[in-house]
């Protein structure tokens, strides 16, 4: 290491000292060679012979010097020392020496040194180096690139890990006992301060016309922000950043140089870092400078990764991000070509298919920014791929069986009409106004609040405030003229009709003019061939009643109603239509179950229905079965008696009555168990009939026909459908038919369990999980010993690869229950045995 | 939670027509009896307490009767029918005797209205022969007291009610008329103290409580309209009630000034409290229209009834809203 040139005192010195310090030393001498060894740090100037000699001390002995005293920190003079004398001497050689060896020996100390006081002195001895600023000195002695210490790849990589990774070091030798500046909550801001030190430093040295280097602060914030502590030390170094670069160009300058010289590697991690936690577009401008052009792997991120690729961030990162490519005249076709890229992204007809939902919504929200951010110019030379975009896009969503996409699509594709402005026209759908479309609607009108934002850096807005406060004041105000009103309209009349309670008066309902039917046959009559709204109506209405009333009757025509209900149309807009003709539906398939389940299971596969017909069905008979499974209300059901009579003769018992049921109201009943009746055991309707629901359906499914193809693009009916059967199921628990409708359902789902629709893999899974409910567990080993656990296979690689959430978190419950009744059956066969 | 609807204490059928006109008569000691006219030109006594039509009498020719009432007590029964006449009948000890009858010379549906003045006097005010002419005449001499024609056209008189202020002038009378306007006629004076358009349709029928100063009218419209007097005899207008069915053949305030009823020609009931108008029950039995509607004047409040005569030729009897108010 050392030169031949060099005078050989310096090297004499240190080796006497260092004899005067061994362990054995007497304490005079030992103070002696600490005070020799000090005086090479001082920093008074003297001649040049001793500068030369401090030099060679810093650079040739300083680190030996160090680690000798951290080798003998047990040696008796040490311990010999007064505090004075050890802060002086012993501490000094430490903080005022070349910072950058020092945080190496500390660390290199901190994990070989075993507990003890000895360890605990050079933890304080390091804290005191961290919160001393010796980090900025550290920081600016590698940003001077004559003067700085001695470089080397390696020495840079060692110390920038030790730099980044001193809470961690320190928290696994400290454990518990860990400084409180040492916890990453209170490390990284401060070191995000020293580095701003040194960024001040820089400039100011730059502006004297020293020249520097800023690749090692650069190394520092790549690797902090790569090892993820970007949030912790941009929060600090954003606002200060911001601030600065506002007035003063060198900042600007310092910065831009500050993340160019950040090492590809971690540009990522640093830009996804500073777009976060930038308060607007303007700021980062002034940060980032043109970054974007010049560097491939930035433009890389900012064009590509954080608007395409990924999709957590909020749409105040999303704002920014394309407000800083529009800001500037140089990064406009930067924009441009997001755009487009946005564009095929949105209108990708498979990417709308196996994407997530909220990355659609998140690419939506993208396209909705950037095109609100483009001028009419722009705009015009766009204008065809826009229109190409949004006529695909939108068909692609509006084929969607999710709401959510649908209602995107939409959104989107009346934005960009409006926004396009095509001969004045627009498009204009009708869906249901929720947050998220208020929200992407107001993406497309650019924000002026962002760009108010970054003048304030308190994060306070003024304007947003004074706009929120008005309203609620009228709030409060409309709240209390209420409540005065209130308050008045009692007094004015004290002795009002509020003795009287009034009866119930819901029946008091407008007068038609015709009657409704009396008998099911009469009903049947209007329903085919009535002409009169109001007849067709009143019969739509007693319709289920009439059925429910009289089955036998019911019996003879319930197949030839069902067929009328169910070619049905709304062609008078009678209220409540669908949920009239359901229920008259619903009440023919309970009344009379094995008829109608026929004729309805095989119109579901018949030519000319259309798609929501054959959904009604569906659901017609799901509700059915439901109610069948259900105990039946009608044998136990108490005649209700309205008690009116005025005869004086009962008031006696209609006082008891009274006060019984004061004292009923009164009471507070700790347990209700013994109050209440147990149930009546009543037979399952639904079992017995269970096979007619469900076996018809799973033929024919795979023969395609003019008007309806259910494993090609009617996938909605295909999800109802699976749906609806795993319904069946689910309700066929404990019948006998169980088992045989369990193999039945998993052999029909097979084919379709990787459907691309997540409607129908959803029900799949459903399907599959109301399967494993109903089976009896027995049966479960016995009969699906060979599909249980391909299925249980494919169910974990649902839980985990699907795109769909919900899919996700069936496949795992459904999971949970096959576990569980495997497990039950394993055991069981134990106890079976013992038993016979 | 609101008490299920009600339903009737009993039915009175037999008769076969309409029931136009209901009157209640259940003084302390006496029978309580229910009178009532009925389209075919019966009058019936119904004896409230088997539920039987007591006794029958037919007195208009045939003609409808649209209008019952009793005087001094429960002996004498004036009725009034489409006939053009108006009769008084001897009801004591059992009789049914005509004694008496005069000519209205009016071929409308107003109803007549009576009021005791003293022992033996009676006004009673009926519409007259034009067709805006209203008559009243001291019943027991039959003389003419005066005849009230209004200046401009109304129309037909559609209904009266005659009152005596408590401030001690003469009887007010107030009419409802063809083309929707009430009228305030001051008797003594000859007089109209007040006008004002109320409805759109002719008034169908009116009702007054003097305590109150208020009165309520309806028409054919789905509105019940209720107006005020104030100070100066002026007739305001005050609240307005909905009705889920248009049509109203009669209103009656209960004795009490506490519930008021109409009649509907949606086959229904209505109950309203009558400080505030507030529906307080809807009342469903018959199966058309409801023509008339009467509170009982029983002495005990726990025995009062409503009942409701409609076209299906039955009247219902109701008991509702009968509760003493607790004291304690």
């Amino acid at each position: 290491m050392e030169s031949p040139t060099l005078p050989p005192d310096v090297r004499l010195e240190v080796s006497q000292c260092f004899q005067s310090l061994t362990l054995s030393a007497p304490k005079q001498d030992a103070i002696r060679a600490l005070q020799v060894l000090r005086s090479y740090l001082d920093e008074t100037p003297e001649n040049v012979n001793a500068s030369v000699q401090k030099a060679e001390f810093r650079r040739s002995h300083f680190t030996r010097v160090l680690q000798f005293l951290v080798k003998n920190i047990q040696a008796d003079w040490f311990h010999g020392l007064t505090a004075a004398q050890r802060s002086e001497l012993w501490d000094g050689l430490f903080l005022w020496g070349p910072p950058e060896q020092t945080l190496l020996v500390l660390m290199e100390g901190i994990s070989e040194l075993r507990p003890g006081s000895n360890l605990d002195h050079l933890v304080s001895i390091t804290e005191k180096f961290v919160q001393s600023g010796r980090l900025a000195a550290l920081l600016w002695s590698y940003c001077l690139t004559t003067t700085g210490p001695v470089d080397s790849p390696q020495l840079r990589e060692a110390l920038l890990a030790r730099i980044v990774a001193l809470p961690d070091i320190t928290a696994n030798k400290l454990q518990h006992n860990n400084k409180p500046a040492f916890l990453p909550q209170q490390y990284y801001p401060l070191l995000a301060k020293e580095m701003l030190t040194a960024l001040d430093r820089t400039c100011r040295a730059l502006k004297d016309g020293t020249s520097c280097s800023l690749t090692f602060v650069a190394q520092t914030l790549g690797k902090l922000c790569a090892q993820g502590h970007g949030g912790l030390l941009l929060a600090v170094m954003t606002p200060k950043m911001s601030a600065c670069t506002r007035t003063d160009m060198v900042w600007q300058r310092v910065c831009w140089k500050l993340l160019e010289n950040v090492p590809q590697r971690w540009m990522e991690s640093v830009l996804v870092g500073l777009v976060q936690a930038v308060h607007g577009p303007g700021a980062l401008g002034r940060i980032m400078g043109n970054l974007v052009l010049k560097n491939k792997t930035a433009q890389f991120v900012i064009t590509h990764k954080l608007l395409l690729l990924q999709y957590k961030y909020e749409t105040r990162t999303l704002r920014v991000v394309l407000d800083y490519l529009a800001a500037d005249k140089d990064r406009r076709p930067l924009l441009i070509q997001v755009l487009r890229c946005l564009c095929q992204a949105w209108a990708n007809p498979s990417a709308v298919k196996h994407t997530p939902l909220e990355q659609q919504l998140y690419v939506s929200k993208a396209l909705l920014l950037a095109v609100g951010l483009l001028e009419d110019a722009e705009l015009q030379e766009l204008r065809s791929e826009l229109l190409q975009c949004m006529l695909g896009g939108m068909q692609s969503h509006l084929d969607s069986n999710v709401l959510r996409i649908r209602h995107m699509g939409m959104v989107v594709g009346e934005c960009l009409s409006s926004r396009m402005n095509i001969n004045g026209t627009k498009l204009k759908f009708e869906y249901e106004q929720d947050e998220e479309t208020r929200d992407l609607v107001s993406l497309l009108t650019p924000s002026k609040m962002s760009e108010s934002e970054p003048e304030c850096d308190d994060g306070v807005s003024p304007p947003e405030e004074s706009r929120e406060n008005p309203p609620v004041c009228n709030g409060s105000s409309q709240n209390e003229r209420e409540m005065a009103s209130s308050k008045k309209e009692p007094g004015s009349d004290l002795d009002s009709d509020d003795e009287f309670t009034p009866y119930d008066m819901s029946g008091d309902q407008e007068l038609k003019k015709a009657s409704p039917p009396r008998y099911l046959r009469d009903c049947l009559e209007n329903l085919i061939s009535s002409e009169d709204p109001e007849c067709v109506e009143l019969s739509l209405r007693v319709a289920e009643g009439l059925v429910r009333k009289n089955v036998f009757a019911t019996k003879e025509i319930s197949v030839q109603l069902s067929k009328v209900l169910l070619h049905m149309e709304d062609k008078y807009s009678i209220n409540g239509f669908r949920g009239l003709r359901q229920a008259a539906m619903v009440a023919l398939v309970v009344s009379d179950a094995i008829p109608v389940t026929e004729f309805l299971n095989t119109e579901f596969y018949s030519l000319n229905y259309s798609l929501c017909q054959r959904l009604d069905i569906l659901e017609v008979l799901a509700v059915a079965a439901q109610e069948l499974s259900k105990p039946n209300p009608g044998n136990a059901n108490p005649i209700v008696t309205t008690d009116q009579s005025p005869s004086s003769a009962e008031d006696t018992a209609t006082c008891r009555q009274v006060v019984e049921k004061r004292i009923q109201a009164k009471t507070k009943r700790i347990s209700q168990g013994a109050s209440q009746p147990p149930a009546k055991a009543t037979a399952n309707r639904y079992a017995p009939v269970a096979g007619y629901f469900f076996f018809p359906l799973l033929r024919n499914y795979d023969k395609p026909q003019v008007t309806f193809d259910l494993l090609g693009s009617d996938h909605l009916v295909l999800g109802r459908l699976i749906h609806t059967l795993g319904i069946f199921m689910h309700l066929a628990v404990n019948a006998p038919v169980a088992a045989q409708m369990g193999r039945a359902l998993l052999d029909f789902v097979w084919v379709v369990r990787y459907h691309a629709d997540q409607i129908v893999r959803r029900s799949v899974v459903f399907a599959v999980c109301s399967v494993f409910m109903s089976m009896p567990t027995s049966n479960l080993l016995v009969d699906l010993a060979d599909q249980i656990f391909e299925t249980r296979s494919w169910l974990a690689d649902v839980a985990e690869d699907d795109v769909d959430a919900d899919c996700r978190s069936l496949a795992m419950q459904s999971l949970v229950l096959l576990d569980k009744s495997l497990k039950k059956q394993l055991q069981s066969p134990q106890a079976l045995s013992i038993e016979s | 939670m609101s008490r299920p609807a009600p339903s009737p204490v009993y039915t009175l059928r037999g008769a076969s027509g309409a029931f136009n006109a209901l009157h209640f008569s259940c003084h302390e000691g006496d029978t309580p009896l229910l009178f009532s006219g009925s389209g075919k030109g019966v009058i019936h006594l119904w004896n409230l307490n088997n539920r039987r039509a007591e006794r029958i009498i037919e007195g208009h020719s045939g003609s409808s009767v649209i209008w019952v009432n009793t005087l001094h007590s429960a002996d004498t029964l004036i009725s009034q029918g489409r006939d053009m006449r108006v009769c008084l009948w001897n009801l004591s000890q059992g009789r049914s005797e005509l004694m008496d009858s005069l000519s209205t010379e009016s071929v409308g549906f107003c109803q007549c209205s009576l009021l005791e003045t003293g022992e033996k006097t009676c006004l009673l005010a009926f519409a007259g022969q034009q067709t805006e002419e209203l008559k009243i005449i001291e019943l027991s001499s039959k003389a003419l007291l005066c005849s009230l024609i209004p200046d401009s056209k109304l129309g037909m008189v559609m209904c009266v009610k005659l009152w005596q202020p408590q401030s001690g002038r003469g009887p007010l009378l107030l009419a409802g008329y063809e083309d929707g306007s009430l009228l305030l006629w001051d008797i003594t004076q000859r007089s109209i103290l007040s006008k004002t358009k109320v409805h759109l349709e002719p008034v169908m029928c009116l009702t007054f409580d003097p305590e109150s100063l208020r009165g309520i009218s309806a028409s054919s419209e789905n509105k019940l309209f209720s107006w005020i007097l104030d100070g100066q005899n002026n007739l305001l207008l005050r609240d307005c009630v909905t009705l889920t069915n248009p049509g109203v053949s009669q209103l009656s305030i209960r004795g009490d000034g506490k519930l008021l009823a109409s009649a509907g020609w949606d086959h229904r009931v209505r109950v309203f409290g009558w400080k505030k108008l507030r529906p307080l029950a809807v009342l469903q039995y018959h199966r058309d229209m409801v023509l008339s509607v009467a509170f009982s004047d029983h002495k005990d409040p726990r025995q009062r009834l409503l009942a409701a005569g409609s076209k299906d030729q039955r009247i219902s009897l109701w008991s509702i809203y009968n509760e003493v108010p607790d004291t304690g």
